[in-house]
C-alpha cells in the first residue's frame, strides 16, 4: 500500500511516515505544501491521502477538491487541529472520507487509515479470505488451511494488495506504483522474484493455486 | 422615594399637581367674582330700595313742614325669609321712623353716602346710607322750607352668601371631574409615550454574544428623545462585538497554534514507544522530543509576552519610568540580534543623530526593535543588509525605521501583519521558525506608549516598518 502525506510541520510528518512504515509495511510520500501534495496525488496512485488543513502555496480544503474535481476516488484522511462543527461538515461535504483533530493518538491514526484503504478497495472486514487463505490486516500474519506462513516484508506487501483486490488482474506496474515510494528505483523484475517467492511459500503442499499469472497483463489472487 | 424612580409616576404627578393648582386658583377667582358681581348688584338694589323708601315720606296736611311715613305701602324685603332694616332720618327733626324689626340698641352714624358690611348679632348685612333725598311729596304754593332725608337700609347677606357657595360647589365639583378625565388621558398618553423605551429595553434584552443586531421598529427609532441612546447603545454595541470577535478569534488561534506542537510532541513520544528500540534509538527519540517541547515552550513565551503587552496596553499596569535613550535601546537590540544576523549572513546598519530621550521602560523598546529586527532579518535575502535609522523632528515625534531588502509583503496581506497569529505565506514563517506573534507584540507595546506602527513596502525593494513615538508626552 502506498500512502500520501501532505503535511508542512515536517516533524510531524516525518512521525507519521515513519509509524506508517514501521508499523504496517506501507510505502509513504510526504509533501510539505500544497502545490507539490496536488502534484504527487496527479502522478501518483495512491491508497490514501492523510491531508493537513493548514498548508502553504495550496489550502488542504483546495487540495482536496481539485483532487475531487479530477475524479480521484482515493480515500482521504483530514488532519486538523479545528474541531468546530461547521469546519468538519465543509469538509466531509468536500470528500473527506475522515477526519482527526490533532493532536492525535498514532495508533488510532493508523487504524483509520487502515480501515480507509479496506473500504476503498470494498474489503469491510480485516481479515481478507481468499479459498482457505486468511490474511490479517491488523497483525500482519498469513495462514493457510490453519498453516502459518511466514513472509517477508516485501512478500506481505505484495499479497496484501493482490489479497484487497481478490480477482481483479493487477499488473506489476500497479504493484509497483502501490508498493514503492516516490524516492525508489522502479525495476519490474522485483516483482516478479517476489511472486515466485510467495507462490513458493503459498502453494508449499496445496494442490491448488492461488497466484495465477496472466500473460502480458499481470497477476490474479483467487481460488 | 416611589415616585422619583418611575418617569411614569413622575410625569403623571406633575400633571396632576398643575392640574390641581389651576382648579384652585381658578376656584378662587371665581369665587371672588361672583361674590363682588352679587355684592355689587345687591348695592344697586339697596339704593334703589333706599329711593322707595323716600318716596314714602309725606307732609302732613297742615302746613307745618312736618314729615309723616307712610308704611301702608311699603314694599317688600328682597329676601322675605330674611326681612330687610331701613331707617329714615330728617334735618330737622332727626330720626323720623325705623323698620319694625330694627335690632335694639343698633345705631348707625351719620356720614357720607357708602355701601358697607356690617355685622350685627352675628348676622351679616349690607348697608347703604343715601343722603340728602328731597322729599318727593312737595305741592306747589307751599310756605316752608323742604326739607331733605337720609335714608340707611340694610339686607342680610345670607342670600348672597349661599349663592357664592353654590358657586363655589359647582366650580369645584366640575374640577374635580376635568382633573379625573385630565388624570386618565395623562395616564393613557404618558404609557402610549413611553411605549417606545419599553420596546427599546425588550430589544436590548434580545442583544447577546449570538445576536449582536439592535433590531428596532421604526417607530422607536424615530423617536427624538431615544436617538442618541440608540446611537450610543449601537456604536457600545459595535464595540463589544469586536472585542468579542477578536477575544474569541484569539482563544481559536491560540487553541489552533498550541495543537500542532503538542501533536508533534505526542506523535514523537508515540512512534517512540511503537516497537522495541536500541538505547541510541531512545536517546534520540527523547532529543527529539525534547527539541519538540522546547518548541511548545517558546510558543507559551511568546503568547505570555504577547497577553502582558496587551495588558499593559490596556493600562492595567502603571509604572514609574525614566527618562531613556532610544539609541542606546535601538544598539542594545542590534546587538541581541546580533546572532541570527550572522546565521543569516545579514548586516544591520544603524543610523542615529543624537540622543532621543524617551520615557519608558528600555526592556519594553528593546523588545519591540528585536522584534522588528527579528522579522527584518529573516525576510532579508542572503548577504542583505537591513536599515535601522532613528530621527527626530522639532517639536515631532520620534521616527524609529526598519527597513529590509527582501522580497515585500503582498499588498492584501499589508494591513494584516500585525494581527495575532497572522501569516501571510505560512510557509515563510514555519520555516523561518516565527509564530506570528513577533509583530502584534510590537504593535501592543508601542500603542502602550501612545505611539503608531505601519508597515509598507519600500520604494525599491523590500519592507519598511516604521515607529513613532510622541516625544511630548513623555518629557
Amino acid at each position: 500500500m502506498r500512502v500520501l502525506i501532505v503535511e508542512d510541520e515536517p516533524r510531524l510528518a516525518e512521525n507519521i511516515a515513519r509509524s506508517l512504515r514501521e508499523s504496517a509495511g506501507y510505502a509513504v510520500d510526504v509533501a510539505a505544501d500544497g502545490q507539490e501534495g496536488l502534484f504527487l496525488a496527479e502522478s501518483n496512485t495512491y491508497d490514501v491521502v492523510l491531508l493537513d488543513l493548514m498548508l502553504p502555496q495550496m489550502d488542504g480544503m483546495q487540495l482536496l477538491t481539485r483532487i475531487r474535481q479530477a475524479g480521484q476516488v482515493t480515500p482521504v484522511l483530514v488532519l486538523t487541529a479545528r474541531d468546530e462543527k461547521e469546519s468538519v461538515v465543509a469538509l466531509l461535504n468536500a470528500g473527506a472520507d475522515d477526519y482527526l483533530t490533532k493532536p492525535f493518538d498514532l495508533g488510532e491514526l493508523l487504524a483509520r487509515t487502515k480501515a480507509l484503504i479496506r473500504r476503498g478497495k470494498g474489503q469491510p472486514s480485516p481479515v481478507l479470505t481468499i479459498g482457505d487463505l486468511q490474511l490479517n490486516t491488523v497483525n500482519r500474519t498469513v495462514q493457510r488451511s490453519d498453516r502459518t506462513i511466514l513472509l517477508t516484508a516485501m512478500e506481505y506487501r505484495v499479497l496484501e494488495y493482490l489479497a484487497h483486490r481478490p480477482g481483479a488482474v493487477v499488473s506489476k506496474t500497479e504493484l509497483l506504483e502501490h508498493l514503492y515510494d516516490y524516492n525508489w528505483e522502479k525495476f519490474s523484475n522485483v516483482i516478479e522474484v517476489y511472486i515466485s517467492g510467495l507462490r513458493r511459500k503459498l502453494d508449499d503442499g496445496s494442490d491448488r493455486q492461488l497466484i495465477h499469472t496472466v500473460r502480458g497483463q499481470g497477476y490474479i489472487l483467487q481460488d | 422615594m416611589l415616585l422619583s424612580k418611575s418617569i411614569k409616576a413622575r410625569l403623571i404627578a406633575t400633571v396632576v399637581i398643575s392640574q390641581a393648582l389651576l382648579a384652585a386658583g381658578l376656584l378662587f377667582a371665581g369665587v371672588f367674582y361672583t361674590h363682588r358681581r352679587l355684592v355689587a348688584t345687591l348695592d344697586a338694589a339697596l339704593q334703589s330700595r333706599a329711593m322707595s323708601v323716600a318716596a314714602l315720606v309725606r307732609y302732613t296736611e297742615d302746613a307745618s313742614g312736618n314729615l309723616y311715613f307712610d308704611d301702608s305701602l311699603m314694599p317688600r324685603s328682597l329676601d322675605p325669609a330674611h326681612p330687610d332694616l331701613f331707617e329714615v332720618w330728617t334735618e330737622r327733626s332727626g330720626l323720623l321712623t325705623r323698620s319694625s324689626n330694627w335690632p335694639a340698641g343698633l345705631e348707625i352714624s351719620a356720614g357720607p353716602d357708602h355701601h358697607w358690611n356690617l355685622t350685627w348679632d352675628r348676622v351679616p348685612y349690607r348697608v347703604t346710607r343715601v343722603s340728602h333725598v328731597p322729599v318727593l311729596d312737595r305741592e306747589e304754593g307751599q310756605s316752608f322750607r323742604p326739607q331733605a332725608l337720609t335714608i340707611v337700609y340694610a339686607a342680610p347677606l345670607i342670600r348672597v352668601q349661599e349663592q357664592v357657595r353654590a358657586a363655589g360647589v359647582f366650580i369645584a365639583l366640575a374640577s374635580l371631574i376635568l382633573l379625573g378625565a385630565t388624570f386618565l388621558l395623562a395616564l393613557y398618553g404618558i404609557r402610549q409615550g413611553l411605549l417606545p423605551l419599553q420596546r427599546l429595553a425588550e430589544q436590548a434584552a434580545l442583544v447577546s454574544a449570538r445576536n449582536w443586531e439592535l433590531r428596532l421598529p421604526a417607530d422607536t427609532e424615530e423617536t427624538a428623545e431615544l436617538r442618541p441612546l440608540i446611537q450610543s447603545m449601537i456604536t457600545m454595541l459595535a464595540r463589544l462585538e469586536r472585542s468579542y470577535v477578536q477575544q474569541r478569534e484569539f482563544m481559536g488561534n491560540a487553541a489552533h497554534e498550541l495543537k500542532t506542537p503538542v501533536a508533534v510532541l505526542k506523535s514523537t513520544l508515540q512512534s517512540l514507544l511503537h516497537r522495541p528500540r536500541s538505547s541510541e534509538e531512545y536517546r534520540a527519540g527523547v532529543q527529539e522530543a525534547l527539541e519538540d517541547l522546547e518548541r511548545l515552550e517558546r510558543l507559551l513565551q511568546w503568547m505570555l509576552r504577547l497577553a502582558r503587552a496587551e495588558q499593559w496596553a490596556h493600562g492595567a499596569l502603571r509604572r514609574d519610568l525614566d527618562l531613556i535613550d532610544i539609541n542606546a535601546t535601538c544598539e542594545e537590540a542590534v546587538e541581541r540580534i546580533h546572532n541570527l544576523a550572522q546565521s543569516h549572513h545579514t548586516r544591520i546598519h544603524l543610523a542615529t543623530n543624537g540622543k532621543v530621550l524617551f520615557r519608558a521602560d528600555p526592556e519594553d523598546l528593546q523588545l519591540v526593535w528585536q522584534n522588528l529586527l527579528e522579522n527584518a532579518v529573516r525576510y532579508s535575502p542572503e548577504g542583505g543588509v537591513v536599515e535601522v535609522a532613528v530621527t527626530r523632528k522639532d517639536g515631532g515625534p520620534a521616527r524609529i525605521m526598519f527597513e529590509d531588502h527582501g522580497v515585500g509583503i503582498p499588498p492584501e496581506d499589508l494591513p494584516h501583519v500585525f494581527e495575532r497569529f497572522y501569516r501571510g505565506d505560512p510557509s515563510r514563517t514555519r520555516a523561518t521558525g516565527g509564530f506570528g506573534l513577533g509583530l502584534a507584540i510590537a504593535k501592543a507595546l508601542v500603542e502602550a506608549y501612545g505611539g503608531t506602527i505601519t508597515a509598507e513596502n519600500a520604494p525599491r525593494q523590500g519592507t519598511r516598518m516604521t515607529v513613532e513615538l510622541p516625544l511630548n508626552r513623555s518629557n
